[in-house]
């Protein structure tokens, strides 16, 4: 059954919500950076091996069968003038908070949802603002992109009653597109595309909704609710495809920090267990880091390993007392990791169970957690005055130039 | 694999100072082989930070290799940081 709330009709308000999306954003950057690489296939990767996975391709490479994914050897095969190129963050960084300014000078709610999209909320900006067509606010945004970044850059806009639609309808036309979905063409619009297209439906979902006879975006929308919320996903979240499907907001909430975590794949494959423990080491500075940067303390630890062979080895642990420090969290990442596997291929760490950091909270574990909590953050402020670790432990002298940072897909929060 | 060299080479530059989006504009720059580049477009110019210390990164072209320029904002000084001009 529906709750009261469920709306059964599509929502005919005004669109008012704007979802933009760089095109391949990093190769754009790339291009727009060197000239000489423009209408050139470009894909940016981790690093300069041959078998590292291409993390973005232009369109150029795109056009000619690269994906995502793939190994530069591979796409080599397919183009071999292909341009890998190592990914730089600062640049990425940069034009980030540029498309961040730009957004939110018409409106103060943005949120971006990754570091190449984000969404515009116009339905509590200035009426001068809202007097306006929103095509032609994203026929702005894409010149003033072009003009305050640079003549390459270019971006999908998408516009419709909630999220989850602008998004689809950014997606519609790329690159370069601007397409808009209301109650009126929502039906069109759903029929051109599968299943698959959707945001949030892959392969599990899928097969969930084959499974009661929904092939097409089209059926979706025509399932009543209680199938989806009784039969296909078991739970609220049927309901709010319902009513997402519709045009109403579902998705404008907030998403609070569970887990902080990073992995690493290994270089070699003839790394001892000590450089192995190095590298984690490594890790754990940079999973404390982020913890303490989002103001967080935690509770449990998770570490994994994937061998050569395609094993998957993880153990986790909760602690009795909050930690933050990079010492407490490796002292348990280590413990957990003498049982990790040999031809080891890729490690990762995982700090959960977060919680805000207050001092109240701490200081009930004493004063020895009270002086890790004062040098922790102390090691912190000298490192962001005077560079990423400039302190850090002796342990992990020789590991910086393996380990590197990396760009955060999906995550916004430590740009 | 790469097309990039990475250079830390000390060059001369005049850059023109003025208004706008991109106020810092550098026309072209002396290598330490007396080389001159004549710059012909600016690609990307980004700020990044050295500890404490702003450095502006300039992407440039001279039409027929890319270059990177690095101004160090704090001691006023350039540096040509990658040159990338192999792209066959």
């Amino acid at each position: 059954m529906s709750s009261p709330l469920t709306h059964q009709t599509y929502n005919e308000e005004r669109p008012l919500v704007m979802h933009i999306d760089l095109n391949s954003c990093f190769a754009t950057v790339e291009q727009q950076a060197r000239p000489m690489l423009r209408g050139r296939p470009v894909a940016i990767v981790n690093r300069r091996t041959e078998h590292t996975m291409i993390v973005t391709a232009s369109y150029e490479a795109k056009a000619r069968g690269v994906g995502l994914g793939m190994s530069v050897k591979e796409a080599r095969r397919l183009v071999p003038d292909l341009v890998a190129l190592e990914s730089d963050p600062s640049k990425y960084r940069y034009v980030y908070h540029k498309l961040m300014d730009i957004m939110r000078s018409y409106s103060a709610h943005v949120t971006m949802k990754s570091i190449d999209e984000g969404v515009i909320d116009f339905h509590q900006t200035s009426q001068d603002i809202r007097d306006r067509p929103l095509e032609e606010i994203g026929r702005e945004i894409k010149q003033r992109l072009r003009d305050e970044i640079g003549i390459a850059m270019r971006c999908n806009v998408g516009i419709a009653p909630n999220r989850f639609l602008a998004k689809t309808a950014a997606g519609l036309h790329k690159p370069d597109g601007l397409d808009v979905i209301t109650h009126d063409n929502l039906r069109s619009t759903l029929g051109t595309l599968e299943l698959r297209d959707l945001t949030g439906i892959a392969k599990h979902n899928e097969a969930r909704l084959n499974s009661v006879g929904i092939y097409t975006p089209l059926e979706f929308l025509d399932s009543d609710v209680s199938t989806l919320k009784d039969v296909v996903f078991k739970s609220i979240v049927g309901e709010q495809w319902h009513q997402r499907l519709r045009g109403w907001e579902v998705d404008d909430r907030p998403h609070p920090l569970k887990t902080a975590g990073r992995q690493y794949v290994l270089e070699s494959n003839a790394l001892s267990r000590a450089e192995i423990l190095q590298r984690l080491h490594h890790l754990c500075e940079s999973v404390g880091a982020k913890v303490r940067s989002q103001g967080k303390i935690a509770r449990g630890v998770f570490v994994y390993a994937k061998t050569r062979d395609r094993r998957y080895w993880h153990a986790r642990r909760m602690a009795s007392a909050p930690f933050f420090s990079d010492q407490a969290i490796y002292a348990q990442a280590c413990q957990l990791f003498e049982k990790a596997p040999e031809a080891i291929k890729e490690i990762g760490v995982t700090c959960y169970e977060l919680s805000d950091d207050t001092d109240k909270q701490l200081s009930l574990f004493g004063d020895q957690l009270a002086q890790e909590r004062h040098t922790a953050l102390t090691i912190d402020v000298i490192n962001s005055r005077y560079g990423d670790r400039t302190i850090h432990s002796a342990d992990t002298l020789g590991t910086g130039i393996y380990v590197k940072q990396k760009i955060p897909f999906g995550s916004t929060r430590y740009l | 694999m790469n097309d990039e060299i990475l250079l830390h080479e000390r060059v001369q530059v005049i850059a023109v100072f003025g208004e706008g989006l991109n106020p810092c504009r550098p026309l072209k720059f002396r290598r330490t082989n007396g080389r001159e580049v004549e710059i012909t477009e600016i690609g990307l110019r980004h700020p990044t930070t050295r500890g404490k210390r702003t450095v502006h990164m300039f992407d440039v072209t001279d039409g027929g290799a890319d270059y990177r320029l690095e101004f160090d904002s704090e001691r006023l000084t350039w540096h040509l940081a990658m040159e990338a001009d192999r792209y066959e």
